[in-house]
């Protein structure tokens, strides 16, 4: 083919970009060579500002060979991240005193952030602001031998708090701040009402929006307000139980399950009156939650160190057995989003659990911090609350290395990534030691040792004992199906 | 109590439904109940939406690795969905390539009997755009033969001659950053992880200067080097010298990480593949060795010339895939970095080979007696049996030899060759790759963002001992291994490993091992068992050891579950390999044929 003269038409028509003009090039000494030329070139407009103090231009190709040793380089920052949470995991924000002795129980204000009350060993009965983080009010003796139970009546009236204690009493009392002057012990605050039981109270709850409250002795009594009497006693037929704990469901309001010192749980309809089911496990449960957003899943903060989530649909087996705390549990509270919850035992440690997961939960713990009785998440979900037998109402961070305070969109951003890091790579070895490692107080460690210990010779046992029967004879049981001993209707 | 259930239902029904005890009606209550349960799905769908983030990108990609040999489900479905996002991802990978704003520098020839080569450089830099044709040039210098190396962002350039002057420039606007004469040898010059340091390899000692030729360090336990290597992302300066070890020092922290002795004499010859940061070497015998800081002997060891080797260099456009090597013989040979057996391709560079070099965009430069040659990708890695070199590129002769280094610069068309009257820089169009990364090495970048480059680099500076031949093993799976015992996680080491007693408790009894030796076919399982039987009564017959006998026969009640499944995956294996073993002698049913099988029967 002769090479002839044509006409090139530039393929795109920008006149400061970067590739330069093509080129006809015809060459004298030889043949025409007829040839398209073009070198690269950057065009310096789009890359550096255009005005001073503009941000410069940024340009990203995606190419995988432009970002060489991608995979390690992600690896590093991830382990970057761990590290950096683990740096900044400060979880501890304040603690609040006022009490003279252990603290028993603790309540939140159904619609206030801040609000939260407590009742101690000695009677003392305190309402603290958490955003101030003070005393609100207080009543030093307000019962008789301890506080054992505590609610606010339902949001409508204003700071109205219902205890009971050991001294078979109920009291309804008004706490609000304007009638106190500057947190000092009103000594002469009087309770608006008194009811008389039978027996000593250990817990109380107050209906969602009726003015009915459930109490807690030998048997679950219905209050209502306007009454001095009960209005009816739920009890199930067969039952000779001391009841521990009480509460009212916060989707179907009538329903309420209790737990018994004879390791059950009952749970009790109102309206028909009468208990509907009861759940007779290995050991006694201390406390229960109601999921908030969940109706039917209940959790149970058992004596046997464990926590349970039971779907009440189903109550032959626990939904999720939660192993980590090394002593009873002796309180347990759901967190607003229904995806956590916080638990705090015997072995002086406070636990934020996910629900889905049922190892490994966040431990917090301090030097101070003696045997927690209640704990509470705050209604934002943020903080958790820790009340324990040095008397002392604690606050933490719900996730221990977030920051407080403003937060930037970049570095919102920047949190966002490295969280997500984290859960990439937390399979990997050394990122997930990091994650996962939580330095815990020598006895904890300990008692978490030996119980490890225990634990493995009860199964080694178990399986040595299945090794010398009758091949089929004795067949493993999961861990789920030993919980439960009988379900009753 | 039922209203309870029911909302629950509502939300999120119960799977699977355990046995629960209750009475009749109330079963019959629930049964009525169902329908009623969708009515209120199907309400709340229609008005209900998810968001486009959380909606699932259908259909999913086809060949997203199952991982079947997972047995926690949680985890397998994590990396399930984990492999489908990157399948995904890759996908969208190739989306974004519409969004490059620039298009790579070409030189294409209408004839087919023009060839490019033909094209010299005066004609390509008349062709070339304003900005584009300041890549030519000449910086015609005294002090002997000059080597180059271009910063990572291709902006600036350090050069040095052999007898020690040492400069360093932004090359685009001209800036001299420091001039240097140092009065002794000269062998190289490296940059850091940007302008702001670089290294020079001196009489004796490496020495490092700051951008404005203050001398900061001096390196003693590095001496007499010839080659030096900067791994930007590990922080590692690599140098090799006239003894022959390959020493790496952190520039981070300052410590000699490690030297290895390559047992070759002095070596001048060294690469760094810039996609897993091995350290590729050339040695006076011939050979090639690949280097990493975790192994004390190369981690490749081939024989690639016959005499010494002159040049390495690494493809960085096929991700460190290819090699090529010029020997002092006079021929450039190209390698496959997984297959090591043989070149892809060789041929002889006329006037004998010097330095060679590959262009981020994959086109070579060969420096061969006094023309650098350039050939271009996909010819290059192509397998040719004949000795004869790929279609020439484009050629330029250089007046002043010898040519002893020759580098693209990143982001730019540009090839300097450096020589005996100092450094010529000409356009190669299509070398060099147009779309820079910011992130990764921006020409642009002012004060800040190098600052801020600096300080994220080391935050992300990957650990030395993570350098292996494959870059990619960090984060993939390990490969189920075979030969192990592992049954519900509890034995995972291999059969060979486990201690004696654990042995003997998985293979069961000692008799069974016994009769696992005897035995050779599989045909009579119950004569065996009667002889073996009879057997051992006469065995035991007065010795008395009834006591023995009778604990035997206790141990073989005794069933473990474990023990038994591990054996039973013991025979699979066996039987496995007993297979493969017949199937690779040829005979179906694995007996060995005999000379004597000519005189069987046949069945017919």
């Amino acid at each position: 083919m002769p090479p002839h003269p044509k006409l090139y038409i530039p393929l795109s028509e920008k006149k400061d970009t970067g590739i330069s003009a093509l080129a006809l090039l015809p060459r004298s000494h030889l043949q025409q060579i007829m040839v398209k030329i073009s070198v690269l070139q950057h065009a310096t407009s789009s890359h550096l500002p255009l005005r001073p103090g503009d941000p410069t231009p940024t340009s990203r190709n995606l190419d995988p060979l432009m970002h060489p040793f991608a995979r390690p380089r992600e690896r590093t920052r991830a382990l970057n991240a761990a590290k950096l949470d683990r740096i900044f995991a400060k979880p501890f924000v304040d603690s609040l005193e006022g009490h003279v002795d252990a603290v028993e129980v603790m309540c939140k204000k159904p619609d206030s952030l801040s609000l939260v009350a407590s009742g101690s060993w000695d009677g003392g009965l305190i309402v603290h602001d958490l955003g101030r983080r003070k005393k609100v009010s207080s009543v030093p003796r307000s019962h008789k031998g301890k506080v054992s139970g505590l609610c606010f009546t339902g949001s409508g009236q204003e700071g109205r708090l219902l205890t009971c204690g050991v001294d078979r009493t109920v009291k309804l009392w008004d706490m609000n701040e304007a009638n106190d002057v500057e947190a000092g012990p009103s000594t002469g605050r009087k309770p608006l009402k008194i009811f008389e039981g039978k027996s000593a109270f250990n817990s109380i709850d107050h209906h969602r929006t009726e003015p009915l409250f459930a109490t807690a002795s030998n048997l679950v009594q219905i209050w209502d307000e306007t009454k001095s009497a009960p209005v009816s006693n739920l009890t199930f037929p067969t039952s000779v139980e001391t009841i521990t704990s009480v509460r009212f469901n916060l989707s179907e309001s009538s329903i309420l399950a209790s737990t018994g010192s004879d390791r059950t749980f009952t749970l009790y309809d109102i309206r028909t009156g009468k208990a509907e089911r009861r759940v007779v496990m290995n050991m006694r449960a201390n406390a229960l939650a109601w999921c908030p957003t969940f109706p039917t899943s209940l959790l149970l903060a058992s004596e046997d160190h464990n926590l349970y989530t039971f779907d009440i649909r189903s109550l032959a087996s626990p939904t999720q057995i939660y192993k980590g705390h090394v002593a009873a549990v002796m309180s347990c509270d759901w967190s607003g989003t229904g995806t956590e919850f916080v638990s705090g035992g015997w072995d002086r440690t406070v636990r934020i659990w996910n629900k889905d997961v049922g190892s490994r939960p966040e431990v917090y713990h301090t030097k101070r911090m003696q045997r927690v009785s209640s704990t509470l998440f705050t209604a934002d979900a943020r903080f958790v609350l820790s009340g324990s037998d040095d008397g002392n109402l604690r606050i933490w961070k719900a996730r221990a290395a977030e920051k407080l305070g403003i937060v930037t969109a970049r570095e919102r951003a920047a949190m966002e990534y490295r969280e997500s890091l984290k859960k990439r790579w937390a399979v990997d070895a050394t990122v997930g030691k990091v994650l996962r490692k939580r330095h815990l107080p020598k006895p904890v460690h300990q008692a978490s040792n030996l119980k490890r210990t225990m634990l493995d010779a009860r199964r080694v046992k178990e399986e040595r004992r299945r090794a010398h029967t009758r091949s089929g004879e004795n067949k493993p049981k999961a861990e789920r199906k030993k919980v439960v001993v009988v379900e009753q209707t | 109590m039922d209203s309870l259930i029911a909302q629950a239902d509502a939300l999120r029904p119960l799977s699977k439904r355990r046995k629960i005890i209750r009475e009749g009606p109330v079963k019959g209550q629930k049964k009525a109940k169902t329908p009623a349960q969708d009515e209120t799905s199907n309400s709340v769908a229609q008005h209900t939406s998810l968001p486009k983030s959380l909606r699932a990108l259908d259909p999913s990609p086809e060949d997203v690795p199952k991982h079947a040999h997972i047995t926690n489900p949680k985890l397998r479905s994590h990396l399930t969905r984990q492999s489908t996002q990157a399948v995904r991802s890759k996908v969208l990978l190739k989306d974004a390539e519409l969004l490059l704003t620039e298009d790579a520098g070409k030189m294409e020839v209408e004839g087919e009997m023009d060839r490019t080569w033909r094209i010299d450089q005066a004609e390509i830099a008349k062709s070339a755009g304003q900005e584009a044709a300041q890549g030519r040039r000449e910086w015609k210098l005294e002090s002997g033969p000059y080597k180059s190396r271009y910063s990572k962002n291709g902006r600036h350039l350090a050069i040095v001659g052999k007898t020690g002057h040492v400069a360093t420039f932004d090359w685009k606007t001209g800036t001299l950053h420091t001039e240097l004469q140092l009065q002794e040898t000269c062998r190289d010059i490296t940059f850091f992880q940007d302008q702001s340091h670089f290294a020079v390899a001196q009489n004796k000692y490496i020495y490092i200067y700051d951008r404005d030729g203050v001398e900061l360090h001096c390196l003693k336990s590095h001496i007499e080097p010839t080659r030096l290597e900067f791994l930007p992302y590990h922080w590692l300066l690599a140098s090799v010298g006239n003894a022959g070890y390959l020493k790496y020092q952190d520039t981070s922290t300052g410590q000699l990480l490690v030297e290895h002795r390559t047992k070759f004499g002095t070596c001048n010859a060294m690469a760094q593949n810039r996609h897993n940061a091995v350290i590729h070497l050339g040695h006076q015998n011939g050979s090639v060795t690949l280097w990493t800081p975790n192994l004390p002997h190369a981690a490749v060891q081939l024989l690639a010339h016959l005499g010494p080797v002159v040049s390495v260099s690494v493809d960085p456009s096929s991700g460190g895939r290819y090699m090529s090597t010029a020997g002092q013989d006079g021929t450039v040979k190209i390698w496959d970095c997984r297959n090591w057996k043989g070149s892809v391709r060789e041929w002889s560079a006329r006037g004998g080979s010097g330095e060679v070099e590959w262009s981020a965009k994959g086109s070579l430069a060969v420096a061969s007696g006094g023309t650098v040659n350039v050939y271009t990708a996909p010819t290059i890695h192509e397998t040719f049996t004949a000795k004869a070199p790929p279609p020439l590129y484009l050629t330029h002769p250089v007046p002043h030899r010898p040519l002893v280094s020759l580098r693209f610069c990143p982001f730019q068309d540009i090839l300097t060759i450096g020589h005996s009257g100092g450094l010529s820089s000409i356009l190669v169009p299509g070398s060099g790759e147009p779309n820079f990364d910011s992130s990764e090495a921006d020409p642009f970048e002012n004060k800040k963002a190098r600052r801020e480059r600096e300080v994220r680099g080391l935050l992300e500076k990957i650990q030395p001992d993570m350098i292996a031949l494959d870059p990619e093993f960090v984060g993939s799976l390990a490969p189920p291994s075979k030969l192990t015992t592992a049954v519900n996680d509890t034995h995972n080491t291999p059969f060979a490993r486990l201690p004696r007693l654990e042995k003997l408790r998985v293979q069961g009894k000692a008799d069974e091992t016994e009769v696992g030796k005897e035995d050779g076919g599989e045909g009579d399982d119950s004569g065996k068992k009667e002889d073996r039987e009879v057997r051992e009564k006469r065995k035991m017959r007065g010795k008395g050891k009834s006591m023995k006998r009778y604990l035997r026969k206790q141990r073989k009640n005794v069933v473990d579950p474990t023990a038994v499944a591990v054996r039973a995956k013991l025979e699979k294996q066996k039987e496995e390999r007993r297979a493969t073993k017949a199937a690779a002698n040829g005979g179906g049913d694995g007996k060995k044929a005999s000379a004597l099988d000519r005189f069987k029967r046949s069945k017919a």
